[in-house]
């Protein structure tokens, strides 16, 4: 029986998602309800705008007594803390305050004052964090903006597995995790966001399993004085990223490829390139003037060179 | 950026991950086939050891083939066929050869038989929990098994800790060819035995690199345990294998591995040791290394050491028939020692994994952990060599 694909657009983690299922008509609603439904917890447990979420609460308990998170956050914050320890402090959750120095529509660069007094208020090495209790200095934040949106791709997958989706894929805004293939065992084909020119594709991925993540200088910036200013920041010097343009990363879960593609970012080129290469994963860095760097085994390098305008 | 290493970075996080609901119990991501060819030869017995000019044993060709699948999100099925066809003679009797030495007297006739064996696997995959129901059957030209399984996986989330029980049965009706023949009135016509066992395992994660299995398991046998085609020599004479009608083993294991990133290669040590009530004790201690060579290699070498006493009613040939009526000169109730030496070959292309493997063992009585006095002299000495081909489809 050939499967239509059947594409359920919506909005989550601040801009556009979509699912992607082929599966029987009758078990693509609930499944997608459910997957949404899974997004939106995610989001309302973990978003710094809401104030009756989770992290907010964690938030507000800075340099006051340690609390007791769930299972859940603990994983998270598991992971969060060997991320940062294997990217020597480049993926950090307590760096989201830099966006108070960090104003993209007014375009202004902080001074270095205004850097110090953010940076001394900024390392995961100081909160205390002893499964199941999180102690936040005060003055210290928690933003789980760098993966929870990957983690929610992730999860809304999980949601649609256990629907019964056997073909299909979550997109919640670039990050891509897959249920699996597509219905006759074909790949996906993942398009690579352009760094330079919106809109447009800079490569096509053909994807059978696993996931997607991109980071790039394209989606928050400014440029003053010939120079670009993104908003993937540093958490050690406060500054922007000034590696590659986007970094897109292969992994089987797409919180893994988020977390290796945001440190890759961090990174001058050349150790970026080292570093994904170690990890054995497909990749595919944009350089500033538009150039391809890709590596990794597996079909998902060579097509990406194929699929480049 | 000299602190960071991408693979340890990728390692890392994947461990943590699978720590997340999310990513929890999950059947087999898409179907693999593999395909398995392997040949066993065992080695001819040293000419000073047999009575007779038979020194040729047996060789055994086998093919596998083992199918895994999803069947929706919940459930996956794995499959497993295998066909042996063997053939050669085997040792048959010890008699007492010149100056009291024991030579081995091997079945005269080549052997030829054939063995299939289909067994079907059914797996839930919960949160936290899976849950496995086996079913399998094997058949040769003289003998019949049946079996029956059950396994319950028990990973808490964000544990460090996963445990795992099992629970199985099998019957074996055999029906020896020849059986109250003429020419071998003493051999049983059919006999039936049932084994009952029961295991249980946890499984430590002692860093993103290591990990540590510790299992336990007890068997129950009963039934026909001897083997009907071998005899023993008594009273200067010949008399039918006769062993107890129920033998109870425990088994303990350890299994440890380790992954060496700046290595790109991983240890594996592992101890099992068994204990029964014929009073044959084991102890197996085994090592490997596995090498990773540029992405698509993987090399893997091990040695094994084996050692085992003696049943209670084993003697290489009986001056007198005890008075309980056990007795038997297998060499697999002997005491002895072994070692093996293992080499294996792998190389990945995406969706292909192609193996090549060889394998050496040599059984002696001066490698056993006691003193042997008398060695069987039917002791095995062998080479295998396999052949491996996977497909995985999305």
């Amino acid at each position: 029986m050939a499967l239509q694909t059947q594409v359920r657009p919506f909005r989550a983690m601040g801009g556009p998602c979509e699912i992607r299922v082929q599966a029987p008509p009758s078990m693509v609603r609930k499944a997608c309800d459910a997957a949404i439904a899974e997004v939106q917890r995610l989001e309302q447990k973990y978003s710094r705008y809401r104030e009756d979420s989770l992290l907010s609460r964690i938030n507000a308990a800075a340099g006051g007594p340690r609390i007791a998170v769930d299972e859940e956050t603990a994983a998270l914050l598991d992971f969060a803390s060997r991320a940062h320890a294997q990217s020597d402090g480049l993926f950090d959750p307590s760096s989201g305050i830099l966006r108070q120095i960090w104003d993209f529509k007014l375009a202004r660069v902080p001074t270095e004052q205004e850097r110090a007094a953010v940076l001394a208020r900024i390392g995961w090495s100081r909160l205390s964090w002893r499964r199941p209790e999180l102690g936040l200095p005060a003055g210290m934040e928690l933003d789980f903006g760098g993966f929870v949106k990957e983690y929610a791709a992730d999860a809304a997958v999980a949601a649609l597995r256990a629907c019964g989706v056997v073909h299909g894929l979550v997109n919640l805004g670039g990050d891509i995790s897959l249920v699996g293939p597509q219905h006759d065992g074909s790949a996906w084909q993942l398009g690579v966001r352009h760094p330079r020119r919106p809109g447009a594709a800079i490569a096509q991925l053909p994807l059978r399993r696993g996931a997607l993540s991109s980071s790039g200088d394209y989606e928050r910036y400014f440029v003053l004085d010939g120079r670009r200013y993104c908003h993937i920041l540093n958490p050690r010097t406060g500054l922007p990223a000034q590696g590659f343009a986007s970094v897109s990363v292969v992994a089987e879960q797409c919180l893994v490829a988020g977390a290796m593609s945001t440190v890759a970012m961090l990174m001058p080129p050349a150790a970026a390139l080292a570093w994904l290469r170690q990890s054995g994963l497909p990749f595919l860095c944009v350089d500033a003037q538009g150039g391809i760097l890709q590596g990794g085994p597996g079909p998902a390098a060579a097509a990406a060179s194929r699929g480049a305008c | 950026m000299a602190a960071t290493d991408g693979r340890r970075a990728l390692q890392t996080l994947s461990s943590a991950a699978l720590a997340l609901p999310a990513y929890a119990g999950a059947p087999p991501a898409g179907t693999t086939l593999d395909y398995h060819f392997f040949h066993y030869a065992e080695n001819d017995l040293p000419a000073d050891r047999v009575a007779g000019s038979q020194r040729g044993r047996y060789d055994i060709d086998g093919h596998k083939l083992q199918a895994e699948t999803p069947l929706g999100a919940r459930y996956g099925l794995r499959a497993d066929l295998t066909v042996e066809t063997m053939s050669g003679a085997s040792p048959w009797f010890v008699s007492p050869g010149q100056d009291g030495r024991p030579v081995q007297v091997m079945s005269g006739a080549s052997i030829e038989d054939s063995r299939e064996d289909l067994s079907v696997e059914v797996t839930r995959y919960d949160d936290e929990r899976t849950l496995g129901l086996s079913l399998g059957h094997s058949q040769e030209d003289d003998y019949t098994a049946t079996y029956v399984g059950f396994q319950y996986g028990f990973e808490p989330q964000g544990g460090q800790l996963n445990y795992g029980i099992g629970l199985s049965y099998s019957n074996d009706e055999l029906e020896p060819t020849d059986g109250g023949s003429t020419q071998y009135p003493d051999r049983i016509i059919r006999a039936s035995k049932d084994q009952l066992s029961l295991q249980a395992s946890l499984t430590q994660i002692l860093s993103a690199n290591s990990l540590l299995q510790w299992g336990l398991s007890y068997a129950r046998n009963t039934g026909y345990l001897s083997d009907p085609y071998k005899l023993v020599y008594a009273d200067g004479n010949t008399a039918p294998d006769t062993r107890p009608d129920e033998r109870n083993v425990g088994a303990w294991y350890l299994r440890w591995r380790r992954y060496f990133k700046p290595l790109a290669g991983a240890w594996h040590v592992d101890y099992r040791g068994t204990a029964d009530d014929w009073e044959v004790q084991t102890t197996t201690v085994e090592t490997h290394w596995v090498q990773r060579l540029a992405q698509r290699w993987r090399l893997s070498s091990g040695l094994r050491y084996y050692s085992q006493s003696q049943a209670d009613f084993y003697a290489p040939y009986f001056e007198a028939a005890p008075a309980n009526g056990l007795m038997s000169s297998d060499y697999r109730l002997s005491p002895y020692g072994a070692v093996s030496a293992m080499l294996q070959v792998n190389y990945s292309l995406q969706s292909f994994e192609l193996g090549l493997g060889y394998e050496y063992y040599e059984a002696d009585g001066s490698l056993a952990l006691g003193n042997v006095s008398v060695e069987n002299p039917g002791l095995l000495s062998f080479e295998l060599i396999n052949l491996r081909v996977a497909w995985r489809f999305d």
